[in-house]
């Protein structure tokens, strides 16, 4: 085990700098999340930490090894293509065995590790096949143990699984954290999946152009988002403009004739009273209530069983609304209440 | 598309192929097994086999073909590898530069190699005035090194071609199978071998052939280097008793039975090739930016190979403006009188003319041919579409001297063909049809890459808009892929305009040679058809690097064209 460290790395392509100084330590054992939209810098810093690509300005290290210079087969950490990246003219067995064979691995113990690894990812039997003859599924996981047999450092995962039909990601999200947790190994895993994410990082850092917007825990990052991006980023929200009210009490937020008590998340931003910013309500924090403050008129509702979602006009625009195992069915045009406990109503930076 | 129109274009196709293509082949070979009162033989292929001469000329070719295709492969191949993988200083012209010499036929290089190398040649003069070979004795570099020499000419014309083809093969290769083998360790060399090599195999084995059965069945050079003992010069010099000795026809189906194994075997090893079913790059490459001395050495290495494949141009320049060019380096005076004279030459400006028409009319013919076979192959889902589309490239594997010799056989009075030749014996029919045969490949392959990579979804939406199949093709899909059948006419055009033996089998008569036939008129003529012949050369090395740099250039994506 090993943290993975990286230090105001920046990364120029031209005039566009992909990176700009990105700073984060991963701790060792840690299944680390890289998230963000396409063109956010995720991959670049990735292939950055694998070698593939070297930072314009900074450092990396793995450990206390300063790893910034070193060739990419020297770090330890075996790296998970998108695209699999398994040589078709070798067989299933060929491709795993290729790390032992370049370290110089026993010919007897490569056949036993090569065995382990094909049972490890339940592929048994397959090693003769040819890689053309596997499904996407078992192409992911043949990829998975090609990393693995050379027991590595680190585990570096490239949106491994965005090549699956969903039934398959949810499978495999559970059996690559079952692994990596079996392992003991670092791990670093890009996606611009939040679901992905959210279900299975330790931590994740949220980047937008090339800069961290948020690090953090699933929890933290869901239920305390800093800015506007990372709040409507992970998760759905209703993202609002309001006023910020501030008193003895703590913080508000005014909408014409409705207040809303609020918190805010990020202790470096200290709003004024009367200043303008954005409001993050989640829509299931959102509930139907008579006692509740904000009037509001359903526009579209759509039934999904376990839950209903609304879609709802108020004084301060359209919001969307989730109900948990429904019990009463509104349709368009009903007028109803909606209350919201101030835990869940979030100021963020205009 | 609707099936009848598919169905009508590939009958239709391949009719003019069981006609114009199957048919010559065949006869070839009929007339190599056929006894002289009706029935089969083997008599004379044995005989063949039973002449040492004949043998002799055989293997010399086959060798020629081998030796040929290695040399070519180690030239190409590192190029390819580097523009692949380096960044370095004038890349960008360089790669282009390489494939220059396409634009002479080998046959005139030759003609300006023996200028370079001969015993009175600039080397000699050149090495005697350092003083490192005494004038008295200079050393016939040609004579001694005959083999070696049409060796070097076949490999310098023919590189692009496999060079074209390992840089297609390298670039639909994923990036990340190379960086996933770095990923485990595997150091640049040995990452080379274990992956890049194996994976590039197809493009190598693709481009491979070509070269070896061109090298193989070459007849322009060997008849320049006075090379009488390889099997397409012994063919050639079989025509002038074509009527009664069915040798040269054995001969020529030897041959062709040689060839076509050797396509055989490169489709098979492309067919079996686990890159067959390989989905497209996905990963990021990185392309490693030289700086300082390595980048320079680079460089160094394609400008050596350039000026190396230069050579025989060079020499066709200066041949071309020497009023005398004897034991010096350089011509010891310059004119331009060559040019002049070629002009009021009764075989220059007509050739020229000539050549442009067939040249023209046999590109027309692929366009539409190529247009419509590429069409049914990429967008219509009939059956036997891929069978179309091997069938077009066979001309590929089927060395130009065996149809000539086809050809020439069915034009003779009486016979089918005969209505293709004008009541003068004008060949220009039959010598349109030769070359739209030859260079169909081209035009299909570039077609059929453009349909591939525009997608069908344009077309049904324009369809569902109310256009006809027809107005679809001419609005939206044509237009699309405008570059891709540029590059490929282009490339066509040229190659028809360079054509050798077709055109000097088949052009009988001196008013309707084309280029090609009357620059090898001219190296026979007395005085100073020679340098007439170079000057013509230069003439077609102007049409042709205009016309090669412009599909480069047009084509963006090189190599696809020249894919088997």
């Amino acid at each position: 085990m090993e943290s993975i460290r990286a230090e105001k790395v920046v990364k120029a392509f031209g005039e566009t700098r992909a990176l700009n100084g990105v700073t984060l330590e991963i701790r060792p054992g840690e299944l680390f999340f890289l998230l963000g939209a396409s063109g956010c810098g995720k991959s670049t810093l990735l292939r950055c930490i694998a070698g593939l690509e070297s930072p314009t300005s900074g450092a990396i290290y793995f450990g206390d090894r300063d790893v910034t210079a070193m060739a990419p087969h020297k770090r330890e950490a075996a790296m998970v293509f998108q695209s699999y990246a398994l040589w078709p003219h070798l067989t299933v067995a060929k491709n795993i065995s290729f790390g032992l064979e370049e370290r110089k691995v026993p010919k007897d113990e490569t056949k036993r590790r090569v065995e382990e690894a094909l049972a490890m990812v339940k592929l048994e039997g397959f090693g003769e096949r040819s890689i053309d003859a596997m499904s996407g599924g078992q192409q992911q996981r043949v990829a998975l143990a090609r990393a693995l047999v050379v027991r590595p450092k680190c585990l570096l995962l490239d949106e491994p699984l965005s090549n699956l039909d969903a039934q398959l990601r949810i499978e495999m999200r559970r059996e690559i954290r079952r692994i990596v947790k079996e392992f003991g190994l670092t791990a670093i895993y890009v996606t611009h999946d939040q679901e992905e994410a959210l279900a299975m990082a330790d931590r994740m850092a949220i980047l937008s152009r090339g800069v961290i917007e948020q690090l953090g825990t699933p929890e933290e990052v869901y239920r305390d988002p800093r800015t506007s991006y990372v709040a409507g980023f992970i998760g759905e929200t209703n993202l609002c403009d309001g006023v910020i009210e501030k008193d003895a009490n703590g913080y508000a937020v005014r909408f014409g004739q409705v207040r809303l008590a609020a918190r805010i998340t990020n202790p470096d931003w200290q709003p004024g009273d009367g200043q303008n910013g954005k409001v993050s309500m989640r829509p299931e924090a959102l509930r139907i209530d008579p006692a509740g403050q904000i009037a509001a008129k359903v526009v579209e509702k759509v039934y999904l069983g376990q839950s209903i979602q609304y879609w709802v006009e108020t004084a301060f625009g359209r919001l969307q609304v989730v109900e948990q195992n429904p019990h009463r069915i509104y349709g368009p045009g009903d007028a109803l209440m909606l209350a919201i406990d101030v835990a869940d109503v979030v100021l963020l930076e205009k | 598309m609707r099936k009848e129109y598919a169905w009508t274009i590939m009958v239709t196709v391949v009719i003019l192929f069981a006609v114009f293509f199957v048919y010559p082949a065949f006869t070839i070979v009929g007339e190599a097994f056929g006894k002289k009162g009706g029935g089969f033989t083997f008599a004379y292929i044995t005989a063949v086999f039973r002449d040492p001469v004949y043998l002799e000329g055989l293997w010399n070719a086959f060798a020629l073909g081998i030796v040929s295709t290695a040399a070519t492969l180690l030239i190409a191949f590192p190029l390819a590898l580097f523009s692949h993988r380096y960044d370095f200083v004038g890349k960008k012209w360089l790669s282009v530069l390489v494939l220059v010499p396409l634009i002479l036929p080998p046959f005139v290089g030759a003609v300006g190699v023996k200028e370079m190398l001969g015993v009175d040649g600039a080397l000699n003069a050149f090495l005697i005035d350092l003083g490192w070979m005494e004038a008295a004795r200079p050393y016939d570099w040609l004579a001694n090194g005959r083999f070696t020499g049409i060796v070097l000419m076949n490999a310098l014309h023919l590189y692009p071609i496999l060079y074209m083809n390992i840089a297609a093969a390298l670039s639909n290769l994923d990036p990340a199978m190379e960086q996933a083998a770095q990923n485990l360790g595997c150091p640049p060399w040995r990452r080379f071998w274990k992956i890049t090599f194996p994976l590039t195999l197809p493009g190598v084995f693709a481009g491979s052939s070509i070269v070896f059965i061109w090298a193989f069945t070459e007849l322009g050079v060997p008849l320049v280097f006075d090379y009488a003992r390889v099997a397409p010069v012994q063919v050639y010099d079989g025509i002038k008793d074509l009527g009664g000795n069915p040798l040269p026809y054995a001969i020529v189906a030897i041959m062709l039975v040689i060839s076509a194994v050797v396509f055989a075997v490169s489709k098979l090893v492309l067919g079996r090739s686990p890159l067959g079913t390989a989905p497209r790059p996905k990963g990021r490459s990185n392309d490693v930016v030289l700086r300082g001395v390595k980048s320079w050495l680079v460089c160094g290495v394609f400008v050596a190979v350039f000026l190396f494949a230069s050579v025989p141009h060079l020499g066709v320049i200066f041949l071309s403006v020497s009023n005398d060019w004897y034991q010096t380096i350089l011509p010891s005076e310059l004119t331009m009188r060559h040019y002049d004279e070629a002009l009021g030459n009764s075989l220059v400006v007509p050739s020229i003319q000539n050549s442009l028409f067939y040249a023209s009319m046999a590109t027309l013919i692929d366009l539409l041919l190529g247009i419509a076979i590429a069409w049914v192959v990429v967008r219509s889902k009939i059956r036997g579409r891929a069978v179309l589309d091997s069938l077009v490239m066979l001309p590929l594997a089927v060395p130009g001297l065996v149809m000539a010799f086809g050809y020439l056989a069915l034009s003779q009075p009486g016979k089918p063909f005969a209505f293709l030749i004008g009541a003068d014996g004008n060949p220009a029919l039959l010598l349109i049809v030769a070359y739209a045969f030859r260079r169909l490949p081209y035009v299909v392959r570039s077609a059929v890459a453009g349909l591939q990579q525009s997608n069908p979804v344009l077309e049904e939406a324009a369809r569902s808009m109310g256009a006809t199949p027809v107005r679809t093709l001419r609005k939206i899909a044509l237009p699309l892929i405008g570059a891709n059948l540029a590059a490929g006419a282009i490339l066509a055009f040229a190659f028809a305009m360079l054509e050798v033996s077709d055109s000097l089998i088949l052009a009988q008569q001196s008013e309707h040679y084309p280029i090609t036939k009357a620059i090898y008129t001219l190296l026979s003529t007395l005085g100073n058809g020679v340098q007439l012949a170079a000057a013509l050369g230069v003439w077609a090395m102007v049409f042709l690097s205009v016309a090669i740099i412009g599909a480069a250039v047009i084509g963006g994506k090189r190599g696809g064209l020249f894919k088997v």
